[in-house]
């Protein structure tokens, strides 16, 4: 039977698959990039590479993806760019309803937990996105959180999410939550005490974090957008990255 | 004087030549029939306090609710119609779930007055195809007390035909005008919580045909530490005693007065 | 490496082992007739496209944008439709030139042809821009996908925006917009980009960019297209839109000039010739 011939000739295929495998339209598509989001004790950043890729191909150099969404609030969705795009989109929308319902600005909180409604009412066909949200709590101080495609979501002190997420967090766990760093003064007995960095100490860790993704993993690179969050509002920062 | 709408006042949708909806205006009659309900904004707290129509010595009086909670730092007095409330009342506990839910902070209570006010015209077809839900007007108003982090202590009074306001004191049902026009002369912006308790209670004394006690009122307070809390029989009776003692320190001239004031009342 | 237009959405068959035609031929006419199992099918979306049309080109230049389609229709390798124009003019300031599934271009074209009569009808002078033109498809797009039946096609839509700027942008059949200062789809995108990138980088090269070499470039680009992409042809449509006169000017079946096949002898399989 020509079924029988679609069958992939893996290491499983004689327990897994007796079924042919159905070849159909795929609604998904990754477009590499990368994004990562660091909490200050009175601001925080949410930074994302500027290229937008499918397969070996660079699509475009500079699509930026960090989006000041309003409400003092930074939005980025990485992975499939469409869901990404359509995710901020929505939730625009949802602000400006929120607004006219509320007279309010929406809390960074709040707006989390409506991210995560968002992303659970699409469980059965999910946005294909790593998501990240920054702004300042009730206290001022930096928060960021954290979403997987399905609504999960946890307060942090930093995240990176996407393609080179995985090159990047353990770097962040060390320089940011001072992971298996000691005190050099105990001999190895106590661990080196957590503080705030500054933002400069953070747009330096976000430089560097970047300038390595790019070196090691093929869909990062072309330009660094850093999106800054204090009481004052929004502002933004453009650093190149390697083209290659 | 009715005879002459009677062409008018049968849809619940028409508009007389006037510009009037009939229905809509008899359903603010209805309220005027009901027990009252007496709101009071502090800067510490809003007051509530209704009057129970206890009509037979049979009757359990706790069995009457005229105050209901709505969430941790909503409730709600109301007088007319009462079972008309239940269905704002739960709508409005719906509401404000679901904007915990979604949200993850209590519902405004600005946004929760609008809420329940939203189902108000709901006697009709909505505009984008909403269905009717109801054959005619609510016969019932609330009056919504609560505190949010935005605004702080508030109260609102919302109406049958949709529209609400905002009060530093407000009086609803049958001895409105008289308790409205004491609440204006007694309220001031440095009251607190316990003044406002003492008026509220001597609003209702005023205004009641029974003897207060402490069966035939029942009282509520919103607070930012406390939320809403129903008050028990015990401590309305702990109160109605305190304004016992008020009255006669104040002595026999305000009392003088307030015989005066009742009298004018009767006239009305 | 495939580009394709069937294989387009489609999950590569590197990874996923060749395409089963045998899914993909059942019958999607929900006949009484034929109600035996093997032909009864629940209802089929596209999961194909048939007639397509290859590769878009565009690039922006220091006054306006250039953009070029072929005039073939293609059959699988069939020549079917050998006078066909992909770029659609959208009012005064928008272009939309699309490959992919011709049928899903012509209702495209129609979709298209209804926003502007509507926008006719809320103003006099014409509202719609080339921004909104590509947020429309990009909806359109979207949703289609979503509801798993797709427009199989890639679009670019060149003009001007709001603000009176020059826009470029790319947007698919999943929904997926890029802007860029040179665009292609299809084989375009791994034949011309690169060639289009040689002079425009970023938005810093497009200034320096002249129109006549922008119109050079993008003919040097349908030129290699013709070359080497087996399902693109050399007479092509040439689009050029110009900020200063504002004006939108098409250049009609004009053919690949200068032709040289001499490198083909040479050549034999991919790559570097073989000793």
């Amino acid at each position: 039977m020509q079924a029988q011939n679609t069958l992939l000739n893996t290491e499983y295929s004689t327990d897994a698959q007796t079924e042919p495998i159905e070849h159909r339209f795929n609604p998904y598509q990754d477009n590499g990039g990368t994004i990562l989001g660091i909490a200050g004790e009175d601001f925080a950043v949410l930074a994302g590479d500027t290229r937008q890729t499918v397969g070996y191909s660079i699509d475009s150099r500079y699509e930026p993806k960090v989006h000041d969404v309003g409400d003092n609030l930074l939005l980025s969705a990485n992975g499939f760019s469409a869901d990404g795009v359509q995710l901020v989109k929505v939730f625009q929308n949802q602000l400006k309803w929120y607004h006219f319902d509320n007279n309010k600005e929406m809390a960074v909180s709040s707006a989390a937990r409506l991210i995560q409604h968002m992303l659970y009412r699409k469980r059965m066909f999910p946005y294909y996105v790593a998501t990240i949200l920054a702004g300042l709590d009730e206290e001022g101080k930096g928060a960021i959180y954290s979403f997987d495609p399905v609504g999960s979501y946890e307060r942090e002190q930093c995240r990176a999410g996407g393609a080179a997420a995985s090159l990047i967090m353990p770097f962040l766990d060390n320089q940011v939550n001072f992971k298996n760093q000691m005190d050099p003064e105990s001999n190895g007995t106590k661990r080196r005490p957590l503080k705030y960095l500054s933002l400069e100490e953070v747009i330096q860790l976000v430089r560097d974090a970047f300038t390595s993704a790019t070196e090691r993993h093929i869909e990062v690179g072309d330009g660094l957008q850093i999106l800054i969050v204090t009481k004052d509002g929004v502002r933004s920062e453009y650093f190149p990255l390697k083209k290659d | 004087m009715f005879l002459t709408r009677s062409e008018y006042d049968r849809g619940v949708s028409t508009f007389s030549p006037e510009g009037r909806l009939f229905q809509v205006e008899y359903s603010l009659e209805a309220i005027k029939l009901g027990s009252t309900a007496i709101g009071i904004c502090t800067s510490e707290g809003v007051i509530l306090g209704v009057e129970k129509r206890v009509t037979s010595p049979l009757l359990e009086s706790d069995s009457v609710e005229k105050i209901m909670e709505v969430e941790k730092h909503v409730g709600c007095a109301m007088s007319g119609l009462t079972a008309d409330a239940r269905s704002l009342i739960d709508h409005a506990r719906v509401t404000s779930v679901q904007h915990d839910l979604y949200y993850h902070e209590p519902i405004g209570i600005e946004t929760l007055t609008q809420s329940i006010c939203d189902l108000a015209l709901r006697f009709g077809e909505g505009a984008s195809g909403e269905k009717r839900l109801m054959s005619r007007p609510f016969g019932v108003a609330l009056l919504v007390a609560g505190y949010d982090d935005q605004k702080g202590p508030q109260l609102y009074h919302a109406e049958p035909s949709g529209t609400f306001y905002r009060y530093d004191a407000k009086a609803i049902g049958s001895g409105s005008e008289g308790a409205q026009a004491e609440l204006q002369n007694e309220y001031h912006k440095s009251l607190t919580l316990k003044d406002a308790e003492l008026l509220a209670l001597k609003v209702l004394k005023q205004v009641m045909e029974e003897k207060l006690d402490n069966k035939n009122a029942q009282m509520a307070s919103v607070t930012k530490e406390g939320g809403f809390r129903i008050y028990s029989e015990e401590e309305l009776a702990e109160i109605i005693e305190k304004l016992k003692e008020k009255e006669k320190e104040e002595g026999s001239d305000d009392e003088k007065d307030k015989a005066g004031e009742e009298e004018g009342e009767d006239v009305d | 490496m495939n580009h394709n237009p069937v294989n387009w959405g489609r999950p590569s068959d590197d990874q996923y082992g060749p395409y089963n035609y045998q899914i993909a031929n059942a019958s999607n006419v929900a006949s009484q007739a034929t109600k035996n199992s093997q032909n009864e099918f629940p209802t089929m979306h596209t999961q194909q496209p048939m007639i397509t049309g290859a590769s878009v080109v565009a690039v922006k230049f220091n006054d306006g944008v250039v953009m070029a389609t072929d005039k073939l229709g293609s059959y699988g390798s069939l020549l079917r439709l050998d006078d066909l124009e992909r770029m659609i003019q959208v009012g005064d300031s928008t272009v939309v030139g699309v490959s992919g599934d011709i049928s899903d271009f012509q209702y495209l074209q129609r979709l298209l042809d209804e926003l502007l009569i509507e926008d006719n009808y809320d103003m006099e002078q014409s509202n719609l821009k080339a921004s909104h033109v590509h947020e429309y498809l990009r909806g359109v797009f979207y949703n289609r996908r979503s509801k798993m039946n797709p427009l199989w096609n890639a679009c670019v839509v060149a003009g001007f925006d709001a603000d009176g700027e020059v826009f470029l942008k790319y947007v698919n059949l999943l929904g997926v917009s890029y802007s860029s200062p040179a665009i292609a789809t299809g084989f375009g995108a791994y034949m011309g980009v690169p060639l289009l990138r040689q002079k425009v980088e970023n938005e810093e090269d497009v200034k320096k960019l002249e129109k006549e070499d922008a119109i050079k470039l993008v003919r040097d680009c349908m030129k290699v297209l013709f070359y080497r992409d087996a399902r693109s042809w050399d007479k092509y449509d040439l689009c050029v839109i110009t900020k200063s006169t504002k004006k939108i000017e098409f250049q009609k079946g004009l053919e690949c000039e200068g032709q040289s096949w001499k490198f083909a002898r040479d050549i034999s399989g991919y790559g570097l010739p073989q000793q």
